[in-house]
């Protein structure tokens, strides 16, 4: 009894490592198309792989950055090549083709590529994410009660009112954009034009903020503007189109003029 | 510009030393271009020259996708050619796919793909030899291939672009990595990815982060479609197609430039409309701690480039210096009212009028009082005012050419106070207020008092909707003492055969008080709706068509500086804002004053459309 359990055993076993050495089954992925020449089909993975004689080529010429459903056989050659002008749903698993790639040299670990032991939010974050993100900005109390707040990027070509705000008290701003995680972008406030850009707390120029998108679903940010570049002690610059108003000793600006003195309007004898 | 009057026999334009204050000022510009021109070493940037039979540019993500017979040249001495091109100027990469061919100064080779990562002096290459490799080349070394090693999961990627349509459509492009792109002989679409195409002969984009080449020197406008038809690494030339409420349609012209640390903008706006604004902008910052600016502005009414018959200028110079835990300022003001000879003009004499302004300021930086709330800032300044062909003042009969003064302020604000214990913002309330207080001396014997309190609740309601209240007192005082009656005296208006005695208590001593209410609704940055209702209690009261309107901007917005007179008691204002499309908005807001004075309405609506 023991003996036949043996040889069944020893038939079980030879039956498994038969099926284990047979062929494998075959692959499909989806992939975009980097190159199709000298026999090879390479993929936006940076791998090439070989190309059966008789492979199937349909809907058009295999070019790049087109999309294609790739059919490899048991062996990772590349059967048939169905080319599509738009993206294909993922199918298949690219890193798990690696093993069929072909590479002339042998794999070496890329130094550049190793962590760093502090990244920044924006190295740690995943890219291609949705958003909201708040901005909140405290500007100065000496800002006029009626004037609007902007907010300008190098992501829109620094247009002085590419982003208004909305007053949420005295002091402070608000605006709530759908940004994609990882985006970073160089951020200053104003009040509609370049001349009233915030400057640095020291008065001179400010550099820009740097504000880096996470792949958290929302984000707060809270900057703070201490000065505008158009307040000076005496006032406020004149902007552009317009002539400087007059000097006047009143500093009410549309005083009436009483009739019979005309002490306010500086007026010459 | 224009005047009736014209009290001086002088041939006009303020003169120091014989020389006339304008030409100092266009000196002073040329030094300052000088300065800008030659002062600072050219970084060395790559140059990339595209050719392809496709180049499309797509403005939203800053992506230059190109197509057939692509040709690509480096000003390192690489060229290369291939099937498809794809670079992110905002990354400053670029791949180049199928049948590439790459020459460089140690050889040639073909390959499947290449992509060069600029920022990081990588270049990643797919040769194909007997067998597809793989090869990297460390900083510009052609000679030596690292074989085999890894390269960044997504190095050879093109974006998915979906049905997308390109902003531009070209056949060429030269790309400044990292700072412009310029297309020659292009296709611009003008409906914001709706596909009209009209074409131009050239096309140029920075992209910089470099803030300096953005500086402008034009008015706000409505609309305003920009072709930025040449440019380099530190040079702009554009035209401006723009809309306002006074200028209508018209053109205006731009050019800047840009070096290190220092900046010029120069403009003139409108360029096709009779009343022309030229300006020049300068600014230079030789050190972290040291910034000048200057703006000067030349207005002329002419057509096209006729005699004009009215000029005026200005010029504002800015100095400011960073001090440890304060800053110092100099601001010096120039005018000419009228820069044309003595004569008349259209019927109309030009007034002879040039002051000069100085002011010299100091300000601490923003400071915490212990572990309170509170924060504060004080300044110190002194001015001074000299106009020789007007009398800025007379008081008693003297009249005063020359006035000197020197004031005082002093700031005190709450940023945020939380009401509220709870670590979830909604259910909190916040308060925030300040407290500025100025006295400014005049060398003519009387000195200004001003008070400014505002105090805010606010309270956040959910992620959409966030209100506020607001109470704001405005106290400004003119004192001359024993001529406070001569300096303001008490008159009663008749405005519409109606008397109004309430003003004669008016001495030069004004509050304006104000209660605010604001609700603002945000929908994740696509829409946001935001009214404002207000109530004036002023002293002296606002009498309906006695004091004069605010003038209105080109935008069509009230110009409502501080210490107005007059406003209406209730005013509401509505501002509605909404997305476009992914680099489009339109902006649209109007007020309303409850039929004070006969005004219903404000008199424009406001839109704007923001990019």
């Amino acid at each position: 009894m023991t003996k036949f359990f043996s040889v069944l055993s020893l038939g079980v076993l030879l039956l498994c490592a038969a099926a284990g050495a047979g062929p494998a089954p075959v692959t499909v992925v989806t992939a975009q198309i980097l190159d199709f020449e000298k026999g090879y089909l390479f993929l936006t993975t940076g791998d090439g792989f070989k190309v059966a004689t008789d492979v199937v080529i349909s809907n058009g010429p295999v070019v790049p950055p087109r999309y294609a459903r790739v059919t490899f056989d048991a062996n990772g050659m590349v059967t048939k090549i169905e080319v599509s002008r738009t993206k294909l749903p993922p199918e298949g698993d690219l890193t798990a083709l690696r093993r069929y790639a072909v590479s002339l040299s042998p794999f070496k670990p890329d130094p550049d590529l190793v962590p760093s032991a502090n990244p920044s939010l924006c190295a740690r974050t995943v890219p291609g994410k949705h958003v909201l993100v708040a901005i909140t900005v405290q500007i100065p109390p000496t800002t006029p009660l009626t004037d609007d707040i902007y907010m300008t990027t190098d992501q829109s070509g620094w247009n002085p009112q590419a982003y208004k705000m909305d007053r949420v008290d005295a002091l402070h701003y608000r605006t709530v954009l759908r940004l994609n995680s990882g985006t970073m972008m160089r951020v200053l406030f104003d009040r509609g034009s370049m001349q009233s850009l915030q400057v640095a707390e020291n008065g001179i120029q400010a550099k820009p903020m740097l504000l880096c998108i996470g792949d958290s679903d929302a984000q707060d940010w809270s900057p703070r503007v201490y000065k505008w570049a158009d307040q000076i002690s005496t006032g406020t610059l004149p902007v552009p189109q317009t002539m400087p108003t007059p000097y006047n000793p009143a500093p009410f600006p549309n005083l009436p003029t009483p009739p019979p003195f005309p002490t306010h309007a500086p007026l010459s004898k | 510009m224009k005047g009736a009057r014209n009290p001086s026999t002088n041939a006009g334009g303020c003169t120091i030393g014989g020389v006339p204050l304008f030409i100092r000022s266009i000196g002073a510009i040329a030094f300052m271009l000088a300065v800008l021109c030659c002062g600072r070493a050219q970084a060395a940037m790559p140059l990339i020259h595209l050719q392809a039979d496709s180049v499309g540019f797509y403005y939203d993500r800053f992506l230059i996708e190109a197509q057939g017979h692509v040709q690509v040249r480096t000003s390192g001495g690489m060229s290369m050619t291939g099937d498809a091109f794809s670079m992110d100027l905002k990354l400053n990469r670029f791949v180049l796919a199928g049948h590439v061919h790459m020459q460089n100064s140690d050889g040639a080779q073909d390959g499947a793909a290449l992509a060069d990562f600029i920022t990081f002096n990588r270049i990643y290459f797919v040769p194909i030899t007997s067998e597809p490799d793989r090869w990297t080349f460390l900083n510009g070394d052609f000679a030596h291939p690292v074989k085999g090693r890894e390269m960044p999961g997504d190095t050879f990627y093109f974006p998915d672009l979906g049905t997308r349509r390109p902003f531009l459509i070209s056949t060429g492009a030269v790309i400044g990595a990292g700072s412009f792109v310029r297309f020659s002989g292009n296709h611009v679409d003008i409906a914001n990815g709706m596909g009209a195409y009209v074409p131009t002969s050239s096309y140029y984009v920075n992209f910089s982060s470099d803030i300096n080449l953005a500086q402008n020197s034009l008015a706000g406008a409505n609309y305003d479609a920009t072709w930025q038809f040449a440019g380099g690494a530190n040079a702009i030339s554009a035209l401006h197609f723009r809309y306002d409420t006074i200028n209508k349609t018209y053109l205006s012209f731009e050019q800047h430039w840009t070096g290190s640390k220092a900046y010029a903008v120069f403009s003139v706006n409108p360029m096709t409309r009779p009343q022309k604004f030229w300006d020049l902008l300068l600014s230079d910052q030789p050190s972290d701690k040291f910034q000048v600016r200057t703006f000067t502005q030349l207005a002329t009414n002419q057509t096209w480039l006729q005699r004009p018959d009215a000029s005026g200028q200005f010029t504002i110079l800015q100095a400011t210096w960073a001090l440890p835990r304060s800053y110092a300022q100099l601001a010096v003001q120039d005018t000419n009212f009228s820069l044309l000879p003595p004569g008349v003009y259209d019927g109309i004499a030009p007034i002879i009028d040039h002051p000069w302004q100085l002011a010299l300021s100091s300000q601490t930086l923003d400071h915490r009082i212990g572990h309170t709330p509170f924060y504060e800032h004080v300044g110190y300044g002194v001015g001074y005012v000299h106009d020789a062909a007007r009398v800025l003042q007379y008081l008693q009969g003297t009249p005063y050419t020359t006035i000197w003064n020197h004031n005082l302020d002093a700031t005190v604000y709450v940023p945020s106070f939380k009401l509220g214990n709870s670590y979830v913002e909604t259910k909190n309330y916040y308060v925030n207020a300040s407290v500025d207080k100025n006295r400014q001396w005049f060398s003519n014997g009387h000195y200004t008092d001003s008070t400014t309190s505002r105090l805010t609740l606010s309270k956040m309601f959910d992620n959409h909707f966030v209100s506020y209240l607001g109470y704001t007192v405005q106290n400004l005082g003119d004192y001359y003492g024993k001529l406070q009656t001569v300096a303001y005296p008490s008159f009663v208006p008749v405005v519409g055969g109606v008397l109004y005695p309430g003003y004669a208590a008016f001495r030069g001593l004004a509050t304006f008080r104000e209660v605010a209410l604001g609700v603002t609704y945000t929908n994740g940055g696509n829409f946001s709706a935001s009214l404002l209702a207000r109530k004036h209690d002023d002293f002296p009261k606002p009498i309906p068509n006695f004091f004069a309107p605010p003038p209105l901007d080109v935008l069509g917005n009230e110009i409502q500086g501080q210490y107005y007179l007059g406003e209406p008691t209730y005013d509401v204002r509505a501002d509605v804002r909404v997305r476009v499309n992914d680099h489009t908005s339109i902006d649209v807001s109007r007020g309303y004053y409850f039929n004070f004075g006969n005004r219903g309405w404000s008199p424009e609506t406001v839109i704007q459309v923001l990019q």
